[in-house]
């Protein structure tokens, strides 16, 4: 009789979890993109005690130093330094990839690593446009590799708990998800360029994107809210709550959206010989229209206040009450019946960035061995990250496209379809 | 309760030198940019109610810090697309004037608003602004004396977080943490003196150090930490000292011919001696890891806060010379130190202002009370019996601690 891993669990509930796997097992891992969260990501890897770290990569020369300083602090290991990926993947044959690069970087990594034999963690959102995110799910499918996505938020504690109570009903029927991140902010005055910083290939960091001047708003650290590079709040908050949204429903896809919102705080965006803003809009609004519900995001980057209780999270409103998912305020239920008590369950987080990397790269871990998918397998991340990526393309198209989620494709409007895709800078090539 | 031996002969030199001595406490680090004041006969005991506030006062959002010259009060504030420097009374904390420019917020992984802390000479007020706007001012009147800017006029490049070091007047100069290794302007004029090359610094204060017969300014630059003569700026030496993001921030600290220098991202501190070619590192630790503040160096000991903003930190006592951890005490989210008097004054990250003596065997404050909420990165500065308290949002709060 085959054990289900659950009864497994049960049966077995005197071993330590650790012999699940095999303890002697160390992978060669590889790290691109040497940042800040890379080096989050690549800290909880070594602490699990199955890494060796053999390179660093990263188009800054910088950030591999003083990676390369912590890393032996962590554990002692002498990773090689690297530039470009392809002649890391090429020298090192890691075994592990971890990917922390800008979003536009995410598919051609991630699909050249699972092609070199290498598992992948890779962030969130799995590609930076539509079809990008859909050639590194067919990578990883040929390649029979494991492709976890950092969407923490499947198996942060106070995640799961709140999605369990909403599955059971506790919440009644939901009729309609309010999703929202809201930061201060104001206008935005121009940076100026600057010179390539000493040992930066900046052509490198551009890579298939265009080439724009180096801007010290860009990096380190804030081209998130740059869309040549990222896709602003939606693509960076937005995607771990339209995770949880996929988590908890058993539809799949939306079947339109729309978004509008703009930069009327920041000011028009600047790209010259001189000098630099963002160009992500300051605020948003985006709707999902779902079959048995509608699914609306928002995010303001200005007016922050202590007028709304919660700043950042969502809202899942039922028949029953109202159920708040937060982030480091855990999640509570605020019932309809004024007689009921609210429910609440603290967050488990880790600290100073609050987020559950640990428990994922955990979860990375236990799948490697091919029994099941991970938490946030490429397969749930792609269909995840396709929706801030509908957002934003609803935002610039200016207008709402209709989905199908099956084909993958927006119905009847071949502008909209084109913009799934972006060009590609030479010698860049567009993945398929 | 065990207490630290006494050290006479230096109570007794200080003693004769600083009879209740009250002190001005005009730029960054005090009269001996050491952090430390002489002043004496303040009160290091308060009651249970804790110490009078004898005034409080909005100056924008930021971390600058205070210069305290002639009964009046600089520093610099963010609000409503500008940045403000503001001098107010320093007994009253009344505004007495105001100097308003655009300025971006630049609130990158924290709050924003200006991190250089103006400089108060010879009835002139210096400042630099995070993107490179550098002021004279008269100090009675806050009319503008000269500007200039050094991105934009200079063609210097503004680092991550913008220029972050503060002026420092040496002789005829104005001496800017700007570009590789400094840039010096004439401080009549603004005209530049001597520079170097345009290339990315790093956000602490030049230093001056005597070195034979001259002077040596030491500076963080992006990649180093480097020493120039102060006349001509050539360069006397340079030790490469790779921060995260290039952030060398916090001062050096100077002990005769050795030079303490520490960075935080978990980077660490090393102990160089200063010989006849380039200096070698003695000690080489990650007991002190300075984000942005420096040590206070006295009797031997370093104190300081270490750990960066976002992890764990703890206000430490470290041995100069072997680089041996003493004492450590765990802070709410950093703060800053400073001493006088032989007293630490210790404000912790969350607005909690504690006095303790100056002891490498223990912290035992005497006297403590929460004068501030929300962030508290900057340092306190103590002038004239008054301590001068600000957080991110821009609140100062001025504690009296006179003696009666």
């Amino acid at each position: 009789m085959a054990l289900t891993r659950r009864e497994f669990m049960s049966t077995a509930a005197a071993v330590p979890f650790i012999h699940l796997r095999n303890p002697h097992r160390v992978y060669k891992t590889a790290l691109i993109g040497s940042g800040w969260w890379g080096k989050n990501i690549l800290k909880e890897a070594v602490a699990a005690g199955q890494t060796k770290v053999v390179a660093l990569c990263d188009v800054d020369a910088s950030a591999i130093e003083v990676a390369t300083d912590q890393v032996k602090q962590w554990n002692g290991d002498s990773p090689k330094g690297y530039v470009d990926y392809r002649e890391m993947l090429d020298k090192e044959k890691p075994e592990i990839v971890i990917i922390a690069t800008p979003d536009h970087w995410h598919a051609l990594t991630t699909i050249a690593a699972v092609k070199a034999g290498a598992h992948v963690f890779v962030e969130k959102p799995t590609g930076h446009t539509v079809h990008e995110s859909r050639a590194m799910l067919k990578a990883a499918k040929e390649s029979g590799k494991v492709v976890q996505v950092g969407l923490h938020r499947r198996i942060g504690p106070h995640h799961v708990g709140a999605l369990k109570f909403l599955k059971d009903g506790g919440a009644g029927q939901v009729g309609m998800v309010r999703l929202f991140a809201h930061y201060g902010g104001g206008l935005e005055k121009p940076s100026p360029n600057a010179a390539v910083p000493e040992g930066m290939n900046w052509d490198l960091y551009c890579g298939p994107s265009q080439m724009r001047p180096f801007n010290r708003r860009i990096h380190p650290g804030g081209w998130r809210q740059f869309l040549d590079f990222g896709n602003g709040q939606l693509g960076d908050w937005g995607v771990h709550w339209l995770d949880q949204v996929l988590a908890w429903t058993d539809e799949t896809a939306p079947k339109r959206v729309y978004s509008t919102g703009g930069r009327q705080i920041k000011g028009k965006p600047v790209l010259n010989e001189k000098e630099q803003t963002t160009d992500a809009p300051d605020h948003q609004v985006a709707v999902y229209e779902f079959e048995s519900f509608t699914c609306t995001w928002e995010h303001r980057q200005f007016a922050d206040n202590k007028a709304e209780k919660h700043q950042i999270g969502a809202y899942f409103y039922g028949t029953k009450g109202t159920l708040h998912i937060g982030w480091r305020d855990g999640w509570t239920f605020h019932p309809a019946n004024p007689k009921e008590k609210e429910l609440h369950e603290d967050s488990q987080l880790q600290e100073p960035d609050g987020h559950n990397i640990k428990l994922l790269w955990a979860d990375f871990l236990e799948s490697l061995g091919g029994s099941r998918a991970p938490v946030a397998g490429i397969e749930r991340a792609h269909r995840s990250s396709v929706l801030p990526l509908l957002g934003m393309l609803s935002w610039r198209l200016g207008r709402s496209v209709q989905w199908d989620g099956e084909k993958e494709e927006i119905v009847g409007d071949a502008e909209a379809n084109a913009m799934l895709k972006r060009p590609y800078r030479a010698p860049w090539v567009y993945p398929t | 309760m065990k207490r630290p031996a006494p050290r006479y002969s230096l109570i007794v030199l200080l003693a004769a030198a600083t009879v209740a001595s009250a002190d001005d406490w005009p730029h960054w680090r005090g009269p001996n940019r050491n952090g430390i004041s002489a002043e004496t006969g303040w009160l290091d005991t308060w009651p249970a109610s804790g110490p009078p506030i004898a005034w409080k006062a909005e100056v924008g959002v930021g971390f600058s810090s205070f210069a305290v010259a002639n009964g009046r009060v600089v520093t610099i504030g963010y609000a409503n697309d500008q940045d403000s420097v503001v001098c107010l009374d320093a007994e009253k904390g009344t505004v007495l004037w105001r100097h308003s420019y655009d300025a971006d917020l630049g609130n990158k992984f924290f709050e924003g608003g200006p991190t250089s802390t103006p400089t108060v000479d010879s009835g002139r007020v210096y400042t630099i602004g995070r993107e490179g706007d550098v002021f004279c001012f008269d100090a009675a009147t806050g009319k503008v004396i000269w500007t200039v800017n050094l991105q934009k006029d200079g063609g210097y490049p503004v680092p991550a977080w913008g220029f972050g070091g503060s002026p420092l007047v040496f002789e005829n100069l104005l001496v800017l943490n700007v570009g590789d290794a400094g840039v010096a302007l004439d401080k009549a004029t603004g005209k530049v003196v001597w520079k170097s090359a345009a290339t990315e610094p790093g956000y602490s204060t030049p230093l001056p150090m005597k070195r034979g017969d001259e002077t040596h300014l030491l500076l963080g630059s992006a990649r180093s930490y480097v020493a120039v003569n102060a006349r001509s700026g050539r360069e006397a030496w340079r030790v490469k000292w790779v921060t995260q993001y290039n952030v060398n921030a916090a001062d050096p600290v100077v002990d005769g011919d050795r030079v303490f220098i520490s960075t935080g991202y978990q980077k660490g501190c090393a102990l160089l001696q200063l010989g006849k070619s380039e200096p070698e590192i003695v000690v080489q630790s990650r007991v002190l890891r300075t984000q942005m503040n420096p040590a206070v160096l006295e009797g031997g000991h370093l104190y300081a806060v270490d750990g960066d903003t976002t992890e764990k930190t703890a206000l430490k006592c470290v041995e100069f010379a072997s680089g041996t951890e003493k004492w450590s005490r765990p802070l709410t989210g950093s703060g800053a130190v400073t001493i006088a008097d032989h007293r630490l004054i210790v404000l912790g990250g969350t607005g909690e202002l504690m006095i303790a003596p100056v002891s490498s065997e223990s912290f035992t404050p005497t006297a403590r009370a929460n004068v501030l909420t929300g962030k508290c990165w900057t340092v306190p500065v103590l002038a004239n019996g008054r301590i001068y308290c600000r957080n991110a949002e821009g609140t100062v709060v001025c504690v009296d601690v006179r003696k009666k």
